[in-house]
């Protein structure tokens, strides 16, 4: 392992990057290097933060790190800069008479734990929420899940990852029956053909495009970017593919069909590994308050699905998807062609989609019906947007539905977590309540009096927050805002907790390829800012819940993790002990008598596969994956002569998320101080439209104004504009529409129609 | 005269299939001749403005990564700014041209394409950021006298600094863009090779996504008020 790492060090010099960094340090400088993972998006590379008298003042990339071998991004090399923000919240405030008054943080927490004790007494159980965090730590998510579920006993806990990552889960539990990717991100260094499906990673995932790139240049590896605007990603990849929106179904259900009526099947891999399987279709989009939906899923034979695929010829779907036949017939004979190792990817363009779930499955269709997968350079691969939206929201399971091991409605994994947590396990509920859209529906409703937000700026990136900012500001519901920065949510707090950040706590973040990272506090939180979990134990404490929190307060995540790992003990994800996470730079679950797996479900590097055959997929009770039938549906809203454009919504490499964070940082905010519209230069033209003139965007829920942007950035397809969300300024999600995939209940911010007019 | 006459209309059979098929085939032919007009809704003809970054990465160029540093023959910061009248104005041309009356993109762009060592000039060749630009002399004038016309007022604005610490944010981070890039979207052309100003040249021209890590200091857009969300509360700390 050590000897392999060496030799592709040695393979590709300019990846050890972090010795070029030094020159640029003074040399008098005498600066203390502490590890940890990086804080913006779920890549998880290794960063060290240098820190002299007690201040934060250098990030270099962790060069022992296998994630990023020593290079960041540009919000990575500057994060820590945002501690030093001056709007800083620094101190408890608290809403008296209209007027936020600091508060003691005791005396804040005192508040919060009343007012929860209240709404249950008077209302019940489910009037009080807590919403939190893909950024939470494993144990902020761990002590989360403990207290709403373990002591109060209600499931009104979800998090932000439901608007990111539910789509990619759903996917996985439903094909896999095992949550996250099988690959890592060492596929990369043996893949000949990287296909991205709507997905940016120049600027969302940069580290890992760069070692694509490496792969480019020095293998000639190649890079073909599938999607709906012309970005970074498209410009460097071998190949851009634009499609319509919504049509990814389409196409991917288009090179299942080549790959069967060419014969590039891999039969022995399908027949020995492989179920297929339909479920219900016209599930509607969730867009009425209180929407239910469950897929009854049947099993079908190969032959249903070969005349299920006859309706997805290279030549129909090329109708409607404006993809020509020549390039779905070309991406079909990559992924057909047994010579070559393909790795998809994708992230949000696949995730938020209406049909989110469905598209997931069809991706890995393709990967099982060829056998490429759970291989080295071979195999889907989804990604993830926030640091520990796999390690928190997704292992620890911050969701309505989840326990840190399996789900509520299963009798068996409730007793295991009643076990462990040491309470009656009558007292976990067995039906999920809200997952995130429909939790704040019922704010709006005025079913929910009390909500916790936690590491998350919901008002700014939810869907249709025009419905749902009002709804916070309602008298009816008590808010608690945790956070280290102000933010439009804070805005609407009742109690405002001053949050530590980061690198000035101790936590631990699990990243996309199942990677856990550990980090010790590296500096002092200003005034009475405190972690997150410490100020959830406080609250359970002052709740009466003191004996189910023992955890001292130096050192509470060390004593949380290790009670959090009796959860996933065994050979299909055992978590790394937290001596070798303090060491080294994270491992990868299933951690097994020592070792990382790096390709889960493959025997040859998987422990946990016990039927003797080479590949096991051990999540599914008959250890076969499922190929799911799933057709191509519209979606909810579609352009029409009044609202003649699609919106499509995401993000800028300068800023993370809703950006309380990376607007803190000046370089950041000086690159790219402000939001846009982009528009492609056809239709600016049609309209009349110049670079930077001011443009109002209004769909059926709300508008935004903003300056255009043509032909810079990023490009959308004609009929399609593009807007990021990052800023609060001009919020986007005013604008978006809170459809979402009735399977994951994810959002879909990608698309839905506005009009354009000149403001 | 029946046998004859079966002859005959055996030939006129042949001759009506001959002109049939020939008909066939010449308006087949004609087909092909034919263009269809497709809508281009999805026009490839328009790239972002912002991809120069990875226009010399096409596998088909340079490999920078591979090329020696000719420590006598290379430029420093001041013969970069030696023939610039202000920063980020279109060099001058420094040498005799060939041909005058030529645009120069058959000509300059022969070496200052890809660059190269030039034995008359004993220097390397300067790349330029946008080779497909090819009326050069629209904006690249050669020096012919060393005079003025009359006095001169015009003070050349100080070069932005450069090395440890001139446009770096944090210790050891990496340096911001202190230009504009309007036209120098292609970093590496200037900042990698034999020809690069010693000064600027990147150590790891490898790096593709140059704009993962550097971002431009100068912002070119005009400033839009943002006070949508005033905050209810002082801070302790805002002053």
């Amino acid at each position: 392992m050590l000897s392999a790492m060496t030799a592709a060090a040695s393979m590709f010099p300019g990846i050890l990057f972090a010795s070029e960094q030094e020159k640029g340090i003074p040399k008098g400088a005498n600066l203390d290097w502490k590890k940890g993972p990086c804080r913006f998006c779920g890549v998880g590379c290794g960063i060290l933060v240098g820190t002299e008298n007690g201040k934060a003042v250098a990030v270099k990339g962790d060069p022992n790190c296998s994630v990023n071998k020593g290079l960041l991004c540009v919000k990575g090399y500057h994060q820590t800069m945002c501690i030093q923000s001056k709007d800083r919240l620094t101190h408890a405030l608290v809403k008296k008479n209209g007027k936020y008054v600091q508060t003691p943080i005791s005396e804040a927490l005192d508040i919060v734990a009343n007012k929860m004790k209240e709404t249950i007494a008077s209302h019940g159980k489910d009037a009080v929420a807590m919403y939190t965090s893909g950024q939470s730590t494993i144990p902020e998510g761990y002590v989360a899940s403990k207290l709403m579920k373990g002591a109060i006993g209600t499931n009104n806990l979800d998090c932000n990852a439901r608007l990111c990552m539910a789509s990619a889960v759903a996917g996985f539990l439903t094909t896999f029956g095992a949550d996250e990717p099988m690959g890592c991100y060492e596929d990369i260094d043996h893949a000949d053909y990287f296909i991205t499906w709507g997905n940016n990673m120049a600027e969302m995932h940069p580290v890992l495009f760069s070692r694509m790139l490496e792969q480019k240049s020095r293998r000639g590896a190649k890079i073909i970017d599938f999607a709906t605007r012309t970005t970074r990603s498209s410009t460097a990849s071998n190949r851009s593919i634009l499609f319509e929106p919504q049509t990814d179904l389409a196409v991917a259900n288009a090179i299942c069909h080549e790959i069967v009526k060419n014969g590039w099947v891999n039969k022995s891999f399908v027949e020995k590994h492989c179920n297929f399987s339909k479920g219900l279709t016209n599930m509607g989009y969730g867009l009425e308050d209180n929407y239910k939906f469950k897929d009854k899923p049947e099993k079908i034979d190969f032959k249903a699905y070969k005349e299920f695929l006859k309706d997805y010829t290279p030549e129909k779907v090329s109708k409607y998807s404006k993809v020509s036949v020549k390039d779905i017939k070309y991406l079909a004979s990559i992924y057909g062609d047994p010579n070559k190792k393909v790795v998809s990817y994708w992230c949000m363009g696949m995730n938020q989609h209406t049909r989110g779930t469905w598209m997931n499955n069809l991706v890995y269709n393709i990967h099982l019906l060829t056998g490429k997968i759970s291989q080295p350079g071979n195999g889907p691969f989804s990604l993830t947007g926030q640091p520990s939206a796999c390690g928190t929201a997704r292992e620890v399971g911050t969701f309505t539905h989840k326990l840190p091991k399996g789900v509520v409605m299963n009798e068996k994994h409730r007793k295991l977590a009643a076990k462990i947590w040491k309470v009656p396990y009558e007292r976990i509920p067995a039906k999920p309540t809200y997952h995130a859209t429909e939790m704040f529906r019922a704010v709006d409703r005025g079913e929910i009096k009390f909500i916790w937000t936690q590491a998350t700026n919901p008002l700014v990136s939810l869907p249709k927050t025009s419905r749902y900012r009002p709804a916070m500001e309602k008298e009816s519901c008590f808010v608690v805002v945790s956070d280290v920065f102000p933010t439009p949510t804070s805005d609407v707090a009742d109690v405002i907790l001053p949050a530590a950040w980061h690198i000035e706590k101790s936590g631990l973040y699990g990243n996309s390829e199942r990677r856990t990272q550990h980090w010790n506090q590296m500096v002092e939180a200003p005034g009475e800012a405190t972690a997150d979990a410490w100020m959830f134990i406080e609250v359970a404490k002052r709740m009466g819940y003191g004996d189910l929190f023992p955890y001292s307060e130096e050192n509470h995540v060390e004593e949380i993790y290790n009670e959090y790992r009796q959860f996933h003990e065994g050979a299909k994800h055992g978590m790394a002990p937290l001596e070798v996470l303090k060491k080294e730079s994270g491992a990868i679950w299933p951690y097994v008598d020592g070792k990382s797996t790096q390709w889960r479900f493959n025997a040859k590097y998987d422990p946990a596969c016990s039927n003797g055959e080479d590949f096991h997929f051990y999540g599914k009770p008959d250890g076969k994956a499922v190929i799911w039938q799933r057709p191509f549906e519209e979606a909810p809203e579609k352009p029409d002569s009044e609202y003649p454009f699609w919106l499509n919504t995401g993000r800028v490499i300068e800023h993370w998320h809703t950006g309380s964070m990376t607007r803190r940082i000046p370089v950041l905010h000086q690159a790219v101080p402000n939001a846009y519209v982009e528009f492609h230069p056809d239709d600016a033209k049609k309209l009349g439209i110049r670079n930077g003139e001011r443009i109002k965007i209004t769909s059926r829920r709300g508008a935004c104004t903003l300056p255009a942007s043509i032909n810079e950035r990023g490009l959308p397809t004609k009929g399609q504009v593009f807007v990021p969300f990052f800023d609060e300024n001009m919020l986007i999600n005013d604008v978006t529409l809170d459809a979402f995939c009735p399977i994951s209940k994810e959002p879909d911010y990608k698309k839905c129609a506005v009009k354009v007019e000149k403001a | 005269m029946r046998k004859r006459l079966v002859i005959i209309s055996f030939f006129v059979i042949i001759f009506i299939a001959f002109i049939t098929i020939w008909n066939f085939s010449y308006r087949e032919g004609l087909e092909e001749a034919y263009i269809p007009v497709v809508d281009e809704t999805h026009t490839g003809n328009f790239i972002p403005s912002e991809s120069g970054v990875f226009k010399r990465f096409d596998g088909e160029t340079i490999d920078y990564s591979k090329m020696p540093i000719d420590e006598n023959h290379q430029r420093t910061l001041k013969d970069y700014y030696k023939n610039r009248a202000y920063l980020g104005a279109p060099p001058s041309i420094p040498h005799s041209v060939a041909k005058e009356r030529s645009l120069g993109g058959n000509t300059c762009v022969q070496c200052h394409q890809s660059g190269g060592f030039v034995e008359k000039f004993n220097a390397y060749a300067p790349i330029t950021p946008h080779p497909e630009m090819i009326n050069c002399r629209q904006c690249h004038v050669t020096k012919n006298t060393n005079n003025t016309f009359k006095g001169f007022a015009f003070r050349k604005k100080l070069s932005p600094k450069v090395g440890q610490g001139a446009n770096n944010a944090l210790l050891g981070s990496p340096p911001m863009i202190p230009h504009k890039l309007q036209m120098r979207e292609n970093c590496i052309s200037c900042h990698a090779g034999p020809s690069a100003p010693k000064e600027i040249r990147v150590s790891h021209p490898e790096r593709v996504n140059c704009r993962q890590c550097h971002l431009p200091k100068i912002n070119e857009q005009p400033q839009i008020d943002t006070s949508t969300f005033k905050r209810q509360f002082n801070n302790s700390n805002e002053d």
